[in-house]
């Protein structure tokens, strides 16, 4: 449909003004690409009609790099017209099934049935019955067994693909990895297969050696009576006995989208985005993005400046930010905030770097972004005592801590958000204590900063959530705790952080058990998540949606229920994403469990190489002629 | 000539339509900061130590599914330019559907715009608007209808804020509201009293196409 034709329409306006921001529908952003005059001239053999669907409100998708990237890479190709779609909020979908309509794209209007591909990017497990509601808004059968050869094949991709084995019997491929250059080329052999009038399964079949791309019917789970798997099978000869993902080797050379889309609306970070860097070599033992991103690969400093400069002519954004699994160890940081500076300041951008390191903000950086912008400072500490923080493999110390908050403190910054995860393998009560004790101690530390030269008022914030074991993580065998020990931890910080210079925020103890369960789950909860979604669970991930009673229900259907998955898992088991490779070897994972049982930590990537096993790439960190790494390093 | 002279505030004139209809006053406010940036303008900016802004006023707020075809906004700039070849830039670094028709130099007064601003031209299109219209409002009747603002309730004599109509027709309708701070003309009160008369379909109300075409301001001929 086009423009014209669809703001003409009354039903469209009537519509549009009983929903909240309906601009969020309407689309008509900057750089927003409408290909429809000469994508539909091509036959229809010819064209691959891709729609790129984000299972949350705009807002949130909108500020996601990988819509941008993966939007900006697949329109390069003029047979590929790649449109989005994001989860209509509370209002709009009761009044799309009210009156019958299906859901539709931004660009064209076109419903999701129509297209030739639909591809969902997932980057939280509670943003799973938002994929079902999209595809039943979108009169598609959910299940891809189901679908038939005039349906649209159904692809995901997303950090948590690294387990979607609840999801799988919904979807036809999952990607593993980056998806630059991947997932084009896959757009490329489907459409091979369409003009030679080749079937899904030949193309499946094609595709499925392809680095990153799993077919899940390509392999069946079986289970033994106790509800663990036995085996993963490959029931397609064809089939790799394991997927590997897909990994960007010159990171350098990936183009950083030129035109981005700049929404019409205030979205959750409403700024452009540089990625500095992918990967980390931190190895927080907790942390699934640490692992399954690596090995890190940066960006040179040129390649930044110049898309710095670009960004900021094109997009007209009042903020940058830097974006990185840790910003701090990018190698010309300091070359790179020296050289954004004089083209930020004069502009009035902010210049944004998120996930700093505490033990990196000293001296020049810290005076530098005092300079730019005095707002809240967040620092991730993780753990109240050097003992817990030892086993998460944090590598930080408390020196670090309180040096990082003097500095803050010294620079004029008076609001400082402590960030601590609680129920981590082994933690005590005594760990959860030295929380509270932590934040005292530096409330006192800003106290004891003579008054001239620090904030007339502070302001901390102790937010805490919940740790969640995750797969491709030295704790993914680990149990989560119960709520009711979840309610004890949360209580007796609640009772100790009573000082009014300190505010204690707590992430949902129901949404986390959903969340663990979802994160360690096989293919059997994809029936919960059915039952779950037929009930009314929908975008779970906000706090006003999520219904913990719903979910109760729904896991009861499965034979131990919630506590079947969030269980320590036996060190020989099979885990659901045993089938899936994604560099970091299993052994590497046993090995580092056991450390942290020991309280031992492991030295970064920068001072030796663990052998994780990623080196397999041979590119960035992993290359012995790396800048970036020193190999002075062993572990302790 | 087209260099401005005289103090460097300017007030533009923009239309808006299609998608961009449907932006709430606080983004098209951002939208409007960006495209300046993009276009380069030397847009002015507050002293304020804490939030400094780029300075610009819109003279009337503009609503969610609203269209324009000539709105004022005035920007403070911080020096002199070649206004023409300036808006052709700043046309370009819009997204499509917000354009600048019109510009001219801001009057000479203190007064901000926004207390400039006494009326509006609207054209409102739904099926059967023009009967159900001249039949609530016709023979200067007296409209009245409840309007509840953060939990209290008033009542708003709609009539006394329509200034003058132009024209009637089966399914469209042109008049000239009150605009501003005083006897603003809300639209969608005015559709509500349409629809509580029972003449007009709250489908259609919903559905109705509404344009602002002109903002009225003190300073103007």
């Amino acid at each position: 449909m086009s423009e014209m034709e669809r703001f003409d329409s009354p039903l469209y306006r009537s519509i549009l003004r009983r929903v909240n921001k309906p601009a969020r529908y309407v689309g008509g952003e900057l750089n927003a690409i409408d290909k429809s005059r000469d994508f539909f001239s091509l036959s229809c053999t010819e064209r691959v009609h891709f729609a790129l669907c984000f299972p949350d409100l705009y807002e949130i998708g909108m500020s996601n790099l990988a819509i941008q990237v993966l939007y900006s890479a697949l329109n390069c190709e003029d047979y590929i017209f790649c449109e989005r779609c994001f989860a209509p909020d509370v209002d709009l979908r009761m009044l799309l099934r009210e009156n019958n309509l299906p859901i539709v794209s931004i660009e064209t209007m076109t419903p999701l049935n129509e297209f030739d591909l639909i591809g969902f990017s997932l980057h939280y497990e509670l943003a799973y019955t938002a994929v079902l509601e999209m595809l039943d808004l979108a009169g598609i059968p959910l299940y891809a067994a189901d679908r038939g050869k005039n349906d649209p094949l159904v692809v995901a991709g997303g950090p948590v693909a690294c387990n979607l084995e609840p999801m799988a019997p919904f979807f036809d491929l999952i990607m593993l990895g980056d998806g630059e250059y991947q997932l084009p080329n896959l757009v490329h052999e489907y459409r091979k297969c369409k003009m030679a009038k080749l079937s899904n399964s030949y193309f499946f079949l094609q595709v499925c050696s392809m680095d990153g791309v799993y077919v899940p019917s390509f392999y069946e789970p079986n289970y033994m009576e106790d509800g663990r798997i036995n085996e993963i099978k490959v029931i397609e000869p064809h089939a790799p006995k394991k997927v590997r993902k897909a990994l960007v080797r010159d990171f350098d050379h990936t183009p950083i989208p030129k035109s981005p889309i700049v929404p019409n609306i205030e979205v959750t970070h409403d700024r452009m985005v540089l990625e500095i860097f992918r990967g980390c070599a931190r190895g927080c033992r907790f942390c699934q993005a640490g692992f399954t991103y690596r090995p890190l690969r940066e960006r040179s400093l040129g390649k930044l400046v110049d898309a710095a400069k670009h960004l900021i002519d094109v997009t007209g954004y009042d903020e940058i930010g830097l974006l990185s699994l840790s910003t701090s160890d990018y190698s010309h940081l300091d070359d790179l905030t020296r050289a954004l500076l004089p083209m930020t300041e004069p502009r009035h951008i902010n210049l944004s770097l998120p996930s700093l390191r505490l033990d990196s903000f000293e001296g020049d950086l810290a005076e530098r972004l005092a300079r730019i912008r005095r707002a809240g400072l967040t620092f991730a500490p993780e753990a109240g005592t050097q003992r817990l923080r030892d086993v998460i493999n944090k590598n930080l110390t408390e020196n670090d801590i309180f040096d990082a908050a003097r500095t803050a403190f010294e620079n004029g910054w008076d609001r400082l958000k402590l960030y601590f995860m609680l129920g981590l393998p082994t933690e005590t009560e005594e760990d959860v204590q030295a929380i509270v004790d932590l934040t005292m101690r530096l409330l006192s530390v800003w106290r004891d900063i003579p008054k001239e030269r620090r904030s007339k008022r502070l302001m901390m914030t102790v937010s805490t959530s919940f740790f969640i074991p995750k797969p491709f993580t030295p704790f993914q065998w680990e149990r989560q705790i119960s709520i009711e020990a979840m309610r004890a931890k949360q209580k007796l910080l609640a009772d100790g952080l009573s000082d009014r210079r300190i505010s204690y925020r707590w992430h949902d103890f129901e949404s986390s058990v959903v969340e663990a369960v979802l994160a360690r789950g096989d293919r059997r909860l994809s029936s919960v998540i059915e039952h779950a979604w037929r009930a009314g669970a929908y975008l779970d991930a906000w706090h006003e949606h999520f219904d913990p009673d719903i979910w109760t229900a729904a896991l009861s259907l499965i034979p131990g229920g919630a506590d079947f998955y969030t269980r320590e898992r036996d060190e020989d088991e099979v885990f659901p994403w045993e089938h899936l490779d994604f560099g970091v070897t299993r052994h590497f994972f046993e090995r580092e469990r056991k450390l942290a049982r020991d309280g031992r930590v492991t030295l970064s990537c920068f001072d030796g190489c663990a052998v994780c096993g990623c080196d397999l790439w041979q590119t960035g960190i992993c290359l012995p002629s790396s800048k970036v790494r020193s190999d002075t390093g062993v572990r302790k | 000539m087209t260099e401005n002279s005289g103090e460097n505030r300017l007030i533009l004139y923009f239309a808006r339509h299609g998608a961009t209809a449907w932006i709430a006053h606080l983004d098209n406010m951002r939208l409007f900061e960006r495209a300046f940036n993009r276009a380069g303008w030397p847009i002015a900016w507050t002293e304020d130590a804490f939030n400094p802004r780029p300075i610009l006023v819109f003279g009337l707020p503009v609503g969610v599914g609203i269209e324009t075809r000539r709105d004022p906004v005035e920007v403070t700039l911080k020096n002199r330019i070649d206004v023409e070849p300036m808006i052709l830039c700043l046309n370009r670094s819009f997204p499509q559907g917000i354009e600048i028709v019109h510009w001219e130099e801001a009057p000479n007064t203190k007064r901000s715009l926004m207390s400039l601003v006494k009326a509006a031209d609207y054209r409102i299109e739904a099926p059967m608007i023009g009967p159900a219209y001249s039949l609530t409002f016709g023979g200067g009747r007296r409209v009245v209808v409840p309007w509840t603002r953060k939990g209290k309730t008033r009542e708003i004599d709609i009539s006394s804020r329509i200034f003058e109509t132009y024209n009637i027709d089966n399914d469209s309708i042109e008049f000239k509201g009150g605009a501003g701070s005083d006897l603003h003309l809300r639209i969608d009160l005015l559709l509500d009293a349409l629809v509580c008369d029972g003449k007009l379909s709250p489908e259609d109300a919903l559905g109705a196409r509404i344009v602002r075409k002109r903002v009225h301001c003190d300073f103007m001929s």
